[in-house]
């Protein structure tokens, strides 16, 4: 084992499944979970109708890489650059984040740590996904501002955390993981008041191509 | 019910009825009137009490501005009749008077009260005999106040929100220069928000412009506008603000001001016009400007009887004239001067003033006396946000005269008046604050040109109220709110609070519900008055937030609070652990019997969650010198697999955190930190590495790695029943880290311990915390392992005499003194942070000292009890005491006086009135040697 393999979360045996922070929160409201790729992950709900309002659907799953060393104009500040349905995003002159599936990081001149289960995460989407935003976020998420690929590291819900503007009116949250319970409840506080509720990971898949 | 004909533009539905009760009386009203002009209609004269003397209160404003129809509505104080819509099955309540309205025992205060409660009387009466102060005090709390709290409210009962908004342009006030303002600054292409305090139905909406109707802008604070609209709030950040507020007509200043049946003009009109309630039959008017004349006349058609108009302008104008050609006297340069009656007006006398005194007065009988003292720019907001005022001699109020960059004043408030001028000034206002973000086209900019090119409309001419009419001849209120007259300025002034903001604080006008609205022009005219000075030299009070009233509640927001927990905490919860907050973490303390866990992990095993840990992984072909320059002691010279403890020092060379140091590989280490100092060591290395440049890069994975700790005699054999690494005592050696696999998790596993037991500290992702910390109970639960927590924790490791950092230690502690000597290596080569310091204070002896201490006799001193010296005056402090069930004595730590920090020696504590004895014990009082823990 080489001496950072210990970081990521891929277990030595395959019957051990990797969990959100938020998973029993997502079991409360009715999740029904399924092994995927070596994490237990909510992928759906009874009643996730939100079309007209908002969702949120836990994301923390997704890969995570943080990448240091001299990083090029190819990576540019505020901006998440999308490559292979991966997140690329810069967040200070030798520092960036990838998120999304592994990519290959073997041929790149930086220094990868997997930081998977440092960040957690949430996608929230549908037209009130501003309006449910701007109840616990102040970042200037209209589109004039933060248009589609933004990047945004600020506080979220009074914690450290970085948002990227994924799609119109669709917005990915990574914040600490130990503050997911606490992140979710305020989410769910907020959408739930806007009429919205949470998604699993194939219905935020349909509400994508919809 | 006194309802006129209907009216253009009113705001009630006759034809739909609702009703309320007030004082437990049913009251019918019409959809669309408030309380205010409901009551104000069913004959309702008298709405509150004041506040020190407990005089009547009617209607004054009908503009939510003045104090005078505060009131309780459904339990919730703080309400004004006058905006406060009406509702079916509401219930209002009077506040202020005991036993009712109509009969106030305090209204004592008025007829006898006046030598007790002057200005600040607080610091003058009810001060002697002092041991009657809690009395006083009791008596005063139960008369003072404007509305009562509900004292049980166990739960929050009503959802406020809390709401971000950012805009180009925010525009408050939504009269015709905001509206102005608003639309065009939207057609340029600006992002706009428009906040007035009218109800939707009133503003109306307008294209390209999101529309807070009934919001109250409550401040501004560099460039945030927070926003209330009935359950939420909204944070308005706006690259550049629009204040278009209006002005705020005046009251004037005579004897008898506060009577019902004394109005504003304008809270007349209101009445007549919205909720076609008659305001009086017979009407007295004094004006300073057209305002005056103009209400004279539209009352005059609405059926009110104008008995006589004085303007305190020496020339009649056309409007003035068309009045008396009307059959109504008009008396040019005169003013009222007193208004009389018991419950409400019943005369009124006007007089010329010449220039201080009265002549030529005139009595008439009325039942309405409007009062029109000219009106001042609402400039609360402006002022907030960074503009000045000066004092315009012209006008008689201070007037805007210098603005920030990016704020803009609109309309009436930027001393424009008339229709059409004060919409082509919101106008310009909006072009231009939406050409300064770079907005418009080549049309909006020629506009912009024309209007900034436009004449200025002609003033109109206005007389300056008087100070004070009718002085002698009663209570003359500059301050409605706070029941402060015109007398109570001067006798201010004479006691030697001079200066507006000391006469403020002394007196406490402007300091009411109307927060100046009312009383800050008056309380100027009279200070100058009184000290012989301008109103300019005399200035205003400093613009505060809020400037309307608003609940705490909307403040408050959401009732959430940050926490982290770690990804096992389901597990605790389950397990029933008495969880308290640890810093930010929610932490469990123990599982229902500490002394149990604490001995079980002696005696069996126990097992702890510790992903609370900090956690920083240090990379980069200079991580060993990187360390070796932050703590006292070395690292590069650290061999691979294995672990080191450390203490960081500060500059001065005193203890700031602890934790311990694995290394990885050539160019890596795993460092850990208390789970409190967590943030601020990694601040702190990333600080100093920004500073030296040195080939090293900081991860911190504090949050992203679980960890728990094993320790206890059967240790050994559950960690071999659930990972891959051989655990012998010759192959996994004490303060040896090896990567291995644990419950089918790749993990870090530290031989490592705080407890004097055989311990493993197992790291992995918190994303496995759960299936790891499953597969240890499971298989421990044949050896009698426990889960335990943060307190037999803290009874364990104080059995070893380990400091707990920021409980033993404070910032004045070093090394030495705490009895860690070995840790400072001032042999190193390499410079590191503190090292100055503490080679200075390895060359003097330390005056005080940390050691362990016991006592057998079942007494457990408080933590921070007094270490008594020999002479008796206090010499040290306990940091840390338990009760050790496995030694069965109480052991702890303190800081003694150096000379007795020897085994054996004595030391007296004193302890919440009682004085022990303990001895000082130097070496750990479990496993003293390490064999346990190195077994």
């Amino acid at each position: 084992m080489s001496a950072l393999d210990f970081l990521s979360p891929v277990a030595a045996d395959a019957g051990v499944l990797a969990r959100s922070p938020m998973e029993l929160l997502a079991v409360d409201a009715g999740a029904r979970l399924e092994a995927r790729d070596g994490w237990n992950v909510a992928v759906s709900y009874p009643a996730a109708a939100f079309g007209e309002s908002v969702s949120w659907c836990d994301t923390s799953h997704l890969r995570k890489l943080q990448l240091q060393g001299e990083l090029d104009e190819s990576l540019p500040f505020g901006t998440a650059v999308r490559r292979d349905g991966v997140w690329w995003c810069r967040l200070t002159a030798g520092r960036a984040l990838v998120v999304g599936a592994r990519p290959d990081v073997s041929e790149l001149p930086y220094e990868v740590v997997d930081v998977t289960s440092v960040f957690a995460s949430l996608t929230i989407a549908g037209p009130l996904a501003r309006e449910c935003l701007a109840r616990f976020c102040a970042l200037d998420l209209r589109p004039s501002v933060t248009p589609v690929g933004a990047l945004r590291p600020g506080s979220i819900a009074r914690q450290p955390g970085t948002l990227i503007c994924e799609a119109q009116d669709r917005y990915l949250i990574l914040f600490g993981w130990a503050t997911a319970e606490y992140v979710w409840s305020v989410v769910a506080d907020a959408a739930g008041h806007l009429g919205g509720g949470p998604v699993g990971i194939d219905q935020l898949q349909e509400l994508s191509n919809a | 019910m006194s309802r006129l004909a209907p009216q253009p533009g009113e705001r009630i539905d006759r034809s739909k009825q609702i009703s309320f009760t007030f004082d437990g009386k049913r009251v019918t009203a019409l959809e669309g009137d408030t309380v205010g002009s409901a009551l104000y209609a069913a004959g309702q004269r008298t709405f509150s009490r004041s506040f020190k003397y407990h005089r009547r209160r009617g209607l004054m404003c009908v503009a939510g501005q003045c104090p005078n129809c505060i009131c309780s509505v459904d339990g919730a104080p703080g309400a004004r009749a006058c905006t406060e819509p009406a509702r079916e099955g509401i219930v209002v309540e009077h506040v202020n008077a005991e036993p009712s309205l109509e009969h106030d025992v305090m209204r004592i205060t008025d007829i006898a009260g006046g030598p007790f409660t002057p200005p600040g009387f607080y610091y003058k009466t009810f001060i002697r005999p002092r041991k009657l102060w809690p009395l006083y005090e009791k008596v005063l709390r139960n008369v003072a106040g404007l509305g009562k709290l509900r004292k049980e409210q166990p739960e929050r009962e009503w959802r406020t929100e809390y709401r971000r908004r950012h805009a180009d342009v925010l525009v408050v006030g939504g009269g015709i220069a905001g509206r102005a303002a608003a639309a065009a600054a939207a057609g340029a292409g600006a992002d706009v928000v428009l906040v007035d305090e009218g109800l939707a139905g009133q503003t109306g909406p307008l294209d390209g412009v999101e529309l807070i109707a009934g919001g109250s802008a409550l401040g501004s604070f560099d460039g945030l506008v927070p926003v209330w609209q009935g359950d939420t709030l909204h944070q308005i950040r706006a690259a550049k603000l629009v204040f278009a507020t209006g002005t705020i007509e005046q009251p004037l200043v005579f004897a008898g001001n506060d009577l019902p049946g004394v109005m504003l003009s304008g809270g007349a009109l209101r009445l007549a016009q919205n909720y076609a309630v008659l305001p009086g039959r017979r009407a007295v008017i004094a004006t300073t400007t057209d305002r005056g004349l103009v209400a004279a006349q539209a009352l005059r058609t609405a059926g009110v009887e104008i008995v006589a108009v004085c303007d305190l302008r020496p020339e009649v104008n056309e409007l003035g004239s068309e009045l008396r050609r009307a059959g109504v006297p008009v008396f040019a340069g005169h003013t009222v001067i007193e208004a009389r009656g018991r419950t409400g007006v019943q005369t009124a006398v006007i007089a010329a003033l010449n220039p201080s005194f009265a002549t030529d007065e005139h009595e008439f009988d009325c039942d309405l006396v409007l009062m029109s003292g000219g009106a001042t720019p609402a400039t609360s907001l402006l002022l907030q946000a960074g503009a000045r005022t000066e004092y315009d001699e012209r006008r008689g109020h201070f007037a805007i005269s210098e603005l920030p960059a990016g704020v803009f004043a609109a309309g009436d408030v930027a001393g424009v008046s008339g229709d059409e001028t004060v919409a082509r000034s919101g106008e310009l206002a909006g072009l231009r604050a939406a050409h300064e973000l770079g907005f418009g086209d080549a049309d909006a900019r020629g506009r912009l040109q024309v209007l900034e090119t436009a004449p200025a409309a002609e003033d109109k001419a206005v007389a300056v109220a008087p100070p004070v009419a009718g002085s002698g001849r009663g209570k003359c209120f500059a301050c409605f709110c706070e029941d402060v007259t015109s007398k109570d300025i001067g006798l201010s002034i004479d006691e030697g609070y001079d200066s507006i903001e000391l006469s403020k604080r002394y007196t406490t006008v402007t300091m009411g519900p109307c927060q100046g609205r009312m009383c800050q022009l008056q309380s100027v005219r009279l200070m100058a008055q009184h000290n012989g000075t301008s109103l300019a030299d005399v200035g205003v009070t400093t613009a505060r937030p809020p400037w309307v009233s608003v609940p705490m509640g909307i403040l408050g927001g959401r009732p959430v609070e940050p926490a982290k927990r770690s990804s096992i905490h389901a597990r605790h919860r389950a397990l029933g652990a008495t969880v308290k907050w640890a810093g930010d973490w929610r932490r469990a303390y123990d599982y229902g019997d500490p002394a149990g866990e604490a001995l079980a992990v002696n005696r069996a095993a126990g097992l702890i969650d510790v992903s609370t840990l900090g956690k920083l992984l240090v990379r980069g072909a200079d991580a060993g010198a990187f360390l070796d320059r932050l703590y006292p002691n070395r690292f590069s010279d650290l061999k691979t697999g294995r672990i080191r403890y450390g203490v960081i020092s500060s500059d001065a060379g005193r203890i700031v955190d602890d934790g311990t140091i694995c290394r990885l590989d050539d160019e890596t280490y795993y460092v850990t930190t208390t789970s409190s100092g967590a943030g601020a060591v990694e601040e702190w290395f990333g600080w100093w590495l920004a500073d030296w440049k040195m080939d090293v890069r900081l991860t911190d994975l504090t949050q992203g790695m679980a960890a728990v700790n094993l320790a206890g005699p059967r240790a050994r054999e559950i960690m071999s029943a659930v990972c891959d690494i051989d655990c012998s005592a010759d192959t996994f050696k004490y303060l040896d880290g090896k990567l291995g696999t644990v419950a089918g998790v790749k993990a870090l596993v530290l031989r490592i311990g705080f407890v004097g037991e055989v311990g493993y500290e197992i790291h992995c992702p918190a994303a496995f915390g759960e299936p790891v910390w499953d597969a240890l109970m499971e298989a421990g639960e044949p050896h009698g392992l426990k889960p335990f927590g943060l307190e037999p924790q803290r009874i364990l490791r104080l059995q070893k005499l380990h400091i707990l950092v920021g409980q033993d230690t404070d910032s004045e502690s070093t090394p030495f003194a705490a009895a860690m000597p070995w840790i400072v290596k001032l042999d190193k080569e390499q410079d590191f942070i503190g090292k100055w310091a503490l080679r200075h204070y390895a060359e003097q002896p330390e005056s005080i000292a940390l050691v362990g201490f016991t006592m057998s006799n079942g007494d457990v001193p408080t933590e921070g009890a007094v270490v008594l010296g020999e002479d008796g005056s206090p010499a040290g402090q306990v940091t840390s005491s338990r009760h050790s069930p496995v030694l069965e004595r109480t052991i702890g730590m303190a800081w003694v006086p150096a000379a007795l920090a020897r085994d054996g020696a004595r030391i007296t504590i004193s302890d919440v009135g009682r004085q022990l004895v303990a001895e000082i014990q130097t070496r750990p009082f479990y496993d003293p040697d390490g064999e346990l823990l190195r077994s």
